[in-house]
């Protein structure tokens, strides 16, 4: 139960687990744009120093401690913005806690047992969970989900190809960040650094994309890698198949202003394709465009006037106001077991790949 | 006045290289056989499926002096290319997107393969999609696709084909500094027909767009860098016409293109993949 009953017309208040450059870039600035529905009244990071500057730019309270923050009566929904293998723990102690709502970034969980028991919690205490991928609340993606009829049953390709910039370039269009991560330079010779980058990249960007492919990938249990390789700096090129699709991930993190963020599912005789505005700034929502016919036959829908960052905000409002309701535990865990499965075959198709072009190399050296 | 060279065709290899459409576009160059006329055209177009280099040469041997070549199949060409260096004949291939005037370009005017090359020392990926119709061969779809990739970037190592089925391919290698590259084919009829080559680079890239050749749309080649996105010349000329564009240039001034070398490298290519 929530330790605080908020005045009908008092906005529901956020506390947020973590002030790194996701909550100061993305959250905040999209939270500003709902103060009528959403405040922030609680920050807590493990710096004190970037928990307090954090949090009073928006008049919050600030602490270090999580079981602090959980204990604030004005702390209707709880968001989760730490480090991935806090993400489970915090959840269960939120869900635990009484709070009305839970957002937890990507991923949720790391491994299907951390998953089961966030499953068992939330049905236990009645506390949805919102998990941050914020392209299934983009009103984009949500048009084209009214409007797609059979595709997600005939689509036979699936693409999802990321071109981005390095966040510091659009972090920086979004607010003023204190105390960014440094960057230090990779040695790509390591095959440890590899499979990390392997991982962190379909664990930390192709993620985003991925409960969207998945609705398009009815035997999504039954993929299989047959391509996976880093791309330098950073980034990937994925190979899937199940035995009714083909499914291929492509993501370059380099030095480029333009960014691409392209999803798309194609059938014999229509597709569709959805061009996704960039992180962290509020640049709209994305474009949905449907074909057939040769291209001869073109059907948008958007630019709408806000991103899927906003769209989940609103959706976590929506829960905690008991008018919107609670998305299936079952679909998070399917989401990220599916995930962890690429994630994993990825890994070990990528490193295979490495040793054996490092091996190449060698001999022709 | 009559045109410059006669032009003749099997039905097969009208259909397949649109050349009465074509040829009518350069009206003072080529023509039809006159009525009554003797002897062999000057031009003979050969349609680019099986044995197509065996028919070509012997068109060679029969005195044509110029031979087009509609979308040909990888075959090797150095018999063809024997005769024709023998006979002094002029070869051209109308390939389906590599033959687009946007990939290479005429004389020193800016083209794909120079920007595309430009940014291979810093590649990070190549990422390639060809679309056709269903019901298209997907062989013959990678022949055009490898094509398309082997004019612009001149070189593919460790090719090999990840799958092929029948919503198309997957095929992967490496570009000369290491970086992977992708070519998907995708049968569909929900999307125009042509292929997407994209190469992403240290600070922007490369993105080639190469439609079909049976209307004049133009291919669009885009240069993303620290300078903005700049859009190369748009040619409203399609692979048909420019190949008989380069044929005519050759025939009236007696030079011979490389259009053979160049094919050869794709049937090496093509013969690693189907031999896997």
């Amino acid at each position: 139960m929530s330790h605080h009953a908020a005045a009908a017309d008092r906005p529901l208040g956020v506390g947020i687990l973590g002030a790194g450059p996701v909550t100061q870039a993305i959250h905040l600035p999209a939270l500003a744009r709902l103060g009528d529905v959403l405040e922030v009244r609680h920050i807590m990071d493990v710096d004190a120093a970037v928990a307090s500057s954090v949090a009073a730019r928006v008049g919050a309270k600030s602490s270090t401690s999580m079981d602090e923050l959980l204990g604030d009566p004005d702390v209707d929904i709880v968001a989760i913005c730490s480090p991935h293998h806090f993400h489970a723990d915090q959840v269960i102690a939120a869900c635990k806690a009484g709070k009305k709502a839970v957002l937890c970034e990507k991923p949720f969980a790391m491994n299907g047992g951390e998953a089961a028991r966030i499953s068992a919690v939330s049905a236990e205490t009645g506390v949805p969970i919102v998990v941050g991928a914020m392209h299934t609340f983009d009103p984009g993606w949500l048009a084209a989900e009214q409007n797609w009829g059979n595709l997600p049953e005939t689509a036979h390709t699936i693409r999802s190809s990321i071109v981005l910039p390095p966040n510091a370039r659009f972090e920086d269009f979004a607010t003023e960040i204190v105390t960014r991560p440094a960057a230090g330079r990779r040695d790509y010779s390591d095959i440890e650094v590899i499979k990390a980058a392997l991982q962190g990249g379909i664990m930390g960007l192709a993620i985003h994309d991925l409960p969207l492919v998945r609705r398009f990938t009815p035997d999504f249990e039954q993929v299989e890698v047959l391509q996976a390789r880093h791309v330098r700096p950073f980034g990937y090129t994925v190979s899937l198949r199940t035995p009714s699709r083909v499914i291929e991930l492509r993501a370059v993190m380099n030095g480029t202003w333009k960014p691409e963020w392209t999803f798309e599912a194609i059938a014999d005789d229509s597709a569709l394709r959805i061009d996704f505005t960039p992180s962290y700034v509020q640049a709209g929502s994305a474009v949905a465009t449907f074909t057939r016919r040769d291209g001869s036959e073109t059907t948008s829908f958007g630019p709408y006037g806000h991103n899927g960052y906003e769209g989940e905000w609103r959706e976590l409002a929506g829960l905690a106001n008991g008018t919107r309701q609670a998305p299936s535990a079952q679909t998070l865990i399917d989401d990220l077991t599916f995930a962890l499965s690429i994630a994993e075959a990825t890994v070990a198709t990528g490193a295979a790949d490495h040793a054996n072009a490092t091996r190449t190399a060698g001999v022709s050296a | 006045m009559s045109a410059q060279f006669t032009v003749q065709a099997t039905p097969a290899a009208r259909e397949a290289g649109a050349v009465t459409q074509t040829v009518a576009s350069l009206p003072e160059t080529f023509g039809p056989v006159p009525a009554g006329h003797t002897g062999p055209a000057d031009v003979l177009v050969v349609a680019g499926s099986g044995g197509w280099t065996a028919e070509a040469a012997g068109a060679v041997q029969s005195g044509a002096r110029g031979i087009m070549v509609a979308n040909p199949i990888p075959e090797d060409t150095s018999e063809l290319a024997a005769v024709a260096d023998a006979a002094g004949a002029v070869v051209v291939l109308d390939l389906r997107w590599a033959a687009n005037p946007a990939l290479v370009a005429e004389g020193s005017g800016p083209d794909a393969r120079a920007a595309v090359r430009s940014g291979l020392g810093s590649a990070s990926l190549l990422d390639s999609v060809a679309t056709a119709p269903p019901g298209t061969d997907p062989r013959q779809l990678l022949s055009d696709h490898l094509a398309a990739l082997l004019a612009v970037t001149g070189q593919l190592d460790g090719v090999a084909v990840l799958r092929g089925d029948a919503s198309g391919y997957t095929v992967s290698g490496r570009l000369a500094n290491g970086a992977p590259f992708t070519a998907q084919g995708v049968l569909t009829a929900a999307r125009p027909a042509g292929v997407d080559i994209r190469l992403y680079t240290a600070d922007g890239g490369v993105d080639v767009q190469v439609p079909d050749p049976d209307a004049a749309w133009p291919a669009e080649v885009r240069v993303t860098g620290p300078h903005g996105n700049l859009l190369l010349p748009t040619l409203y000329e399609s692979a048909h016409r420019f190949s008989w564009r380069r044929l005519k240039e050759h025939l009236s001034a007696g030079t011979r293109p490389d259009d053979l070398a160049g094919f050869a490298r794709l049937t090496d290519l093509y013969a690693t993949l189907t031999a896997t």
